[in-house]
């Protein structure tokens, strides 16, 4: 199979055995295709870890993603030192829920990290991620600050903007990876949602990657391939994003995503700030791709009442 | 046994200056330097007021004052260190010894820094202490032990790293810093640290007896203190507490000189008759201090001249636009008398932006922190260098008073910038620019790219009024090199 020849060169590479990176060169088959289509779970109401609960259930219940003994990989978004009101990074309580799921699904292993862009102990601590995460008290759960060690030069054979970038070993090598964004304003790529958070799992200077950055980010998303995708609404930064930092800047939605497919997922999450799924370039390149689904019309859109 | 304890908290302060997860330090982690009268003494000189930081000094005053030079050999950390290293560093036995130059060094430092030049970091012992710490030993020793797990790491099989990485992380979180640090200056810092050490082959404890000057103004206060050691002469037939003497307490006539005393207390021990004792006791001063009156006032115009020779630098008629210092500081002139070189204000930076200064500022300066945003950029909602200063040279800042603290302005180099020069977007800076109204904006304009096709382009620009000069913008520009955003301490 294509996927574990690529594991096998990551840990080569990582061993030092091998010098040319670890060359990814999977097709994406299962989306995109008009056969296929996506249900796309949508949750509003104020109390997150029922809706979380019900979103999971609504896609088959977590043991649909995550076999016993799983690695699994829950991937928010920590970016910044603000807290949680002010919308920067994904809820506490979203992360723990999913966090919880996992291990209830009998996962062997929960990691939990973000490469930040502030300091990571602040963004941690303040995100209120870490403090949440603490008390759930299961050895299986880890919270982890980001590795250097850990970064995987990878050959994006089909990559159309970019052709080699390091990512982190663990998002890699994951059974299972949940991708937990939170939705909001970016100035440059309009919205950060789904896509946008494989930003958290790669190496190097990332700013090199703002140029022509939808591109690049749907090149990066075939490599990190989420199994489900989680978009917490609950509050989302609609100007100065992505870090905003001015509660007036803050709409409080009340709204959890769920999807299987990762560009339905973000095309949802885009109606929500009134736009249309097109005017987000890394959703269009990622369809273009076949990363999934972008037209809402060709996709389940389901309402869960609370 | 005190020694030991004073070393153990010293180091554990060490370690704790760093975030903790928590906003504000749970640890009086500077209160070494607010212990040391020194300290208050220089900082009362150049600021002319009296700082309340420095409060605890009076403890050791008042220590001095019953007790006589005890601190040196109780509590001082670098003694300890001294001591310990005798172990590893034969003392000599040499009589080579200048007592008054420590007395010199004292009056220097205290008329000069009178005068608004602050040498005692030059000097002091806990400031060469704890930066050559900072900025070298730490470091190295984080280096040292990263590369021995890292390799086990990268090049073991995995078998042995699984039992080697549990180590690693527990060394982690007890033991070594959070992250490795970098510094300017590390090899300066270290030697200075290291010749400490070095001139213990002069004889033991070279560096307190000859040239500490807190030491010195520790004798001055002890003269009058009350628990002194008796008899005040060495026996004549026996001699055995002057030879072993680490301090060489006794002058040419045999006479014990109180002041030298740093209350080991080893004396006790090796009289073979047992008739040393430590007692209370009012006594007059059986010898003179140990500096003369030509040394006296030579040191002291001495301590007038560099004032008046750092005033004619024309060092103080430039500015330097790369010296950013941190956020709190006073102005720069009373900065400069106020500050005494420690380094905990780049030890406990979180991002290790802060750097020492070398000649920038010529020698008045060196050691001063700056701002190197291409290293690190100040973090917005952090404020712990602002706790950890000792002197004030650095003011308390609140999280709502940093974030209104300007330390500088961002500009634009546009011959560097993606947008500008290269017409490819980028406002990578925008999006780090964390001020709630952002300094950093962007106009968008219709342009043409390199081939001469029509794009719409964010172009950004710095609103000056609103910008702190945190340096993210620097710290974050992909240009490779110096970045096209840059932050100046006078734009």
């Amino acid at each position: 199979m294509e996927r574990r020849k690529f594991l096998k060169q990551v840990s080569l590479w990582s061993a030092g055995i091998i010098i040319t990176p670890p060359v990814f060169n999977i097709t994406p088959k299962l989306f995109g295709s008009p056969l296929i289509k996506p249900d796309i779970i949508v949750a509003k109401g104020d109390d997150y870890t029922s809706m979380l609960t019900q979103v999971v259930e609504s896609l088959g219940g977590m043991k649909a993603f995550v076999k016993k003994g799983d690695k699994v990989v829950v991937k928010p978004n920590i970016g910044w030192d603000r807290s949680v009101e002010q919308g920067a990074n994904t809820h506490p309580m979203v992360v723990t829920q999913i966090a919880k799921l996992c291990l209830d699904a009998g996962a062997s292993k929960v990691i939990i990290f973000d490469r930040t862009c502030n300091e990571e102990r602040r963004c941690y601590n303040n995100s209120g991620i870490r403090p949440a995460l603490k008390k759930i008290r299961d050895k299986r759960l880890r919270i982890e600050y980001i590795d250097d060690r850990k970064f995987v030069s990878v050959n994006i054979k089909n990559g159309k903007a970019l052709k080699e970038w390091s990512f982190y070993k663990d998002a890699l090598e994951a059974d299972c990876y949940i991708n937990v964004p939170v939705a909001k304003h970016h100035s440059l790529s309009r919205l950060s949602i789904g896509l946008k958070n494989v930003m958290g799992v790669i190496g190097g200077w990332r700013g090199k990657i703002h140029f022509k950055l939808g591109a690049k980010l749907a090149d990066l998303n075939t490599v990190i391939k989420p199994d489900l995708t989680i978009v917490d609404a609950t509050r989302v930064i609609v100007r100065n994003g992505p870090q905003g930092g001015d509660l007036n800047d803050v709409k409080i939605l009340n709204t959890i995503v769920g999807c299987v497919d990762p560009v339905a997922a973000d095309a949802y999450a885009t109606t929500l700030f009134d736009l249309e799924p097109n005017q987000i370039k890394s959703t269009v390149e990622a369809y273009k791709r076949g990363l999934g689904q972008m037209d809402l019309t060709k996709c389940n859109i389901r309402y869960l009442k609370s | 046994m005190s020694q030991l304890i004073c070393l153990v908290v010293f180091l554990f302060l060490f370690r704790h200056t760093d975030y903790t997860g928590n906003d504000t330090m749970p640890y009086a982690v500077n209160i070494l330097f607010r212990l040391d009268p020194l300290v208050l003494a220089t900082i009362t000189l150049a600021q002319k007021t009296f700082v309340t930081l420095l409060w605890p000094s009076f403890i050791i005053i008042g220590l001095t004052l019953f007790f006589g030079r005890c601190f040196c050999s109780w509590i001082c950390p670098l003694g300890t260190l001294i001591d310990g290293s005798g172990h590893f560093i034969k003392p000599g036995k040499s009589k080579f010894s200048l007592p008054y130059l420590k007395y010199i060094i004292l009056i220097i430092v205290l008329i000069s820094s009178g005068f608004g030049v602050q040498l005692l970091g030059f000097v002091d012992p806990f400031s060469l202490l704890v930066r050559g710490m900072v900025f070298s030993i730490d470091p190295i020793i984080n280096y040292l032990v990263s590369l021995v797990f890292d390799s086990v790491y990268k090049m073991g099989p995995a078998a042995l790293s699984d039992y080697t990485e549990p180590v690693y992380e527990w060394l982690k979180i007890f033991v070594l810093p959070f992250k490795q640090s970098f510094f300017y200056l590390s090899f300066l810092s270290f030697f200075l640290l290291v010749f400490i050490f070095i001139m213990e082959f002069f004889g033991k404890r070279f560096w307190c007896k000859n040239l500490c000057p807190l030491g010195g103004l520790l004798a001055l206060i002890s003269r009058v203190s009350v628990f002194k050691r008796v008899p005040i002469r060495s026996c004549k037939n026996c001699e055995l507490c002057e030879t072993k003497c680490r301090m060489d307490a006794f002058d040419k006539d045999h006479k014990f000189e109180f002041e030298e005393c740093n209350l080991c207390m080893d004396c006790l021990e090796f009289c073979p008759d047992q008739i040393t004792s430590f007692k209370f006791a009012i006594q007059k001063n059986n010898t003179q201090i140990n500096i003369n009156r030509r040394q006296m006032i030579s040191a002291g115009l001495i301590g007038l001249a560099l004032p008046v020779l750092s005033r004619t630098n024309a060092i103080s008629k430039t500015a330097d636009d790369d010296l950013i210092r941190p956020p709190g500081a006073l102005d720069e002139t009373l900065f400069l008398a106020s500050c005494v070189r420690c380094g905990e204000c780049m030890k406990v930076c979180i991002n290790n932006a802060l750097q020492p200064l070398f000649f920038e500022k010529s020698m008045e300066g060196m050691f001063t922190p700056k701002l190197v945003p291409r290293l690190g950029y100040c973090e917005f909602n952090c404020t712990l260098c602002t706790q950890v200063c000792p002197t004030g040279a650095l003011s308390r800042l609140n999280v709502e008073q940093k974030h209104a603290f300007v330390i500088g302005k961002a500009y634009f180099d546009t011959n560097k910038c993606l947008v500008y020069a290269q017409k490819k977007s980028c406002i990578v800076c925008e999006e780090h620019c964390p001020t709630h109204d952002k300094a950093i904006k962007f106009n968008e304009i219709k342009t043409r790219d390199i081939q001469g096709n029509l794009l719409v382009l964010k172009q950004p620009y710095v609103k000056e009024e609103l910008c702190i000069g945190c340096g993210i913008c620097e710290h974050i520009c992909p240009v490779p090199g110096s970045s096209a955003i840059r932050v100046g301490s006078s734009v």
